[in-house]
């Protein structure tokens, strides 16, 4: 059998599409969206992710300011950047790009943003709210990955669903927010035994593991779904986990790379901006009653 | 074959043990004494009879017990002005509200009203996402004892199937990222999950959470297996009142290769733990080491 190919760039649109009417009627109601990006330093392995950020928002209708401090400043003055930027209204949403230089260590940095401006979906709070079922704001990744699966005709309560790589940002949310969705999730990772034996009896793979073919056709049930979240460079080309050819003869559908699940995170992240403007402008109008 | 019987009372006394020793070591060295606030709103029954014992438990070890009993009718803004209070005290390490709340009161607020790091109880959203992220966080009790066993029982837990069956937010899921943090390949069986027996038969670790009564039988455990019931259910046998697990005892115990009873198991586990988290909570409020062999 041939695996059907979900494409991603068409439900990235999809989204964008719906983030940008919901961006017109918070703009209407005079909150406009807008995201702010933080880089440190060499920019060079974060400009495609900002420049791809700042194309999806323009279509999506939000406002995208990308900033750029010296390799030099320190976590201090970065942490008072973020207060700022907290404290600011006409600021929604805050997105602090990767790889930062070592003395910025990320995760002190994703504490600092307010829970209702983190867009990334990575602060403490946005990931306890996932691990106890209630997504608000979640990381893009995870959050795209499961969104893609969702838009299949396959039942997600008792789904058997074998997530592959549990990283803290990608597998683990995976995994809490298809066990939300009724699936029996198995999580298995470099220390998992025979990955086979459960990527086997699963009915929907996702891999997040950054190594180019780990998951060949054997490791796949006949028309199964195959989530591919890798990227990996390979001989100049761009290439996922899994290995297209023998996996697109044995899964029912597969994701490709590139097109797959990239293009569906930035919209994510959009979507998110929206979400947080939203959850702010409620906040507000409940604070100060002033509900027009 | 027959299971070796995890004795939970015994276990639990050991843990309480080491605290002690650490607190005494606390006293003497640093002149601090681990303090723990207990919260209580109303008159369930129950709930008076776990004060009572996280109470004793706490002065027995050496710590600072501090209770505080409102009436059931206690407004919100009363119990989070005290919550505030706590937080604030510097002789209070850890706080923790006993639930459940009278209906009037939103517990989600209460319990994030709570300094995260006097959150013993770890159901603070901020711990759940720190566990959640492989961070520093105060873990739920009642896993933690699960964990405890477990390392104790099987020394490195890495590589080891794990099946969880519940997904609760106070055993479930904790139990599940503990065990992924001590790289279990893991797998989470709920009331939805389409062949439950097959999933727990490829376990080698089974922790049964799912509060009904004896589910798990021995044919569904892997033979060999180490099985920890979590689960504390009263019924009725042949006219009297039972204790039971969540596993058939009788049948589990013929095919597993190690089981906790019901009770004497996990249950004297959950109390060693809120000390234990106390005492770690303590140490980090003062920059002092964690207290080794009592954290995740």
């Amino acid at each position: 059998m041939t695996a059907t190919l979900i494409d991603g760039k068409a439900i990235a649109a999809r989204m964008r599409g719906e983030t940008l009417a919901e961006a017109q009627a918070l703009t209407e109601a005079g909150w406009s969206p807008k995201l702010v990006s933080l880089s440190v330093g060499d920019v060079a392995a974060a400009e495609l992710y900002v420049r791809n950020q700042k194309r999806s928002a323009e279509l999506a209708g939000v406002e995208f300011e990308a900033r750029n401090y010296p390799e030099t400043i320190s976590l201090e003055q970065l942490t008072g950047v973020l207060a700022g930027l907290n404290a600011d209204p006409r600021v929604n949403g805050i997105i602090i790009q990767r790889p930062l230089p070592a003395h910025i260590p990320v995760k002190a940095l994703q504490k600092a943003v307010h829970p209702m401006k983190d867009v990334e979906g990575m602060h403490p709070a946005s990931i306890g709210n996932i691990v106890y079922n209630d997504l608000t704001l979640g990381p893009c990744t995870a959050v795209a990955a499961v969104e893609i699966l969702k838009t299949l005709p396959l039942k997600m309560e008792g789904l058997d669903v074998c997530v592959i790589g549990h990283s803290e940002i990608v597998g683990k949310p995976i995994a809490f927010l298809m066990m939300g969705l009724g699936a029996t999730v198995t999580v298995c990772h470099h220390m998992t035994r025979q990955v086979a034996v459960h990527s086997r009896a699963a009915d929907a793979v996702f891999v997040a593991v950054g190594k180019p073919g780990l998951v060949n056709g054997e490791m796949l049930k006949p028309g199964a779904a195959l989530i591919d979240i890798g990227i990996n460079r390979v001989d100049g080309k761009t290439v996922g986990d899994a290995d297209f050819d023998s996996c697109s003869k044995v899964a029912g559908w597969i994701t490709p790379v590139p097109g797959g699940v990239g293009p569906v995170t930035v919209s994510t992240l959009m979507k998110n901006a929206v979400l947080a403007t939203r959850m702010q402008m409620d906040h507000y109008r409940a604070a100060f009653a002033a509900a027009v | 074959m027959t299971a070796k019987v995890i004795d939970g009372k015994a276990f639990a006394a050991k843990v309480r043990g080491l605290v002690a020793a650490q607190v005494t070591k606390l006293v003497a060295d640093h002149g601090i004494t681990p303090g723990l606030a207990v919260v209580l709103v109303g008159e369930d029954p129950a709930s008076q009879v776990y004060v009572r014992n996280k109470h004793a438990s706490t002065v027995e070890v050496g710590m600072a017990s501090f209770e505080h009993r409102l009436d059931a009718g206690t407004a919100e803004a009363d119990l989070l002005a005290l919550i505030a209070q706590l937080n604030a005290d510097p002789k209070v390490h850890g706080i923790l509200v006993q639930l459940p709340l009278p209906g009037h009161l939103n517990s989600e607020l209460i319990i994030n009203s709570i300094d995260p790091a006097k959150d013993v109880d770890g159901f603070h959203i901020s711990n759940v996402g720190l566990l959640g992220t492989g961070q520093k966080s105060m873990v739920p009790c009642t896993p933690l004892g699960c964990l405890m066993m477990l390392r104790d029982h099987h020394g490195k837990l890495a590589g080891l199937n794990a099946v969880v069956v519940g997904r609760s937010n106070i055993v479930g899921k904790p139990m599940a990222q503990l065990l992924l943090g001590d790289s279990c390949t893991v797998t989470i069986a709920h009331s939805r999950t389409k062949d439950l027996a097959a999933v727990c038969r490829g376990a080698d670790i089974l922790v049964a959470a799912v509060g009904r009564p004896e589910m798990i039988t021995g044919n569904m455990v892997k033979p060999g297996a180490t099985v920890i019931d979590v689960g504390i259910n009263r019924i009725e046998r042949d006219g009297k009142a039972k204790l039971v697990g969540d596993v058939d005892y009788a049948s589990a115990a013929a095919v597993a290769g190690a089981i906790t009873p019901v009770p004497g198991g996990v249950g004297p586990m959950t109390i060693a733990c809120l000390l234990a988290n106390t005492l770690t909570a303590c140490c980090r409020a003062n920059g002092l080491a964690e207290p080794e062999g009592l954290t995740a």
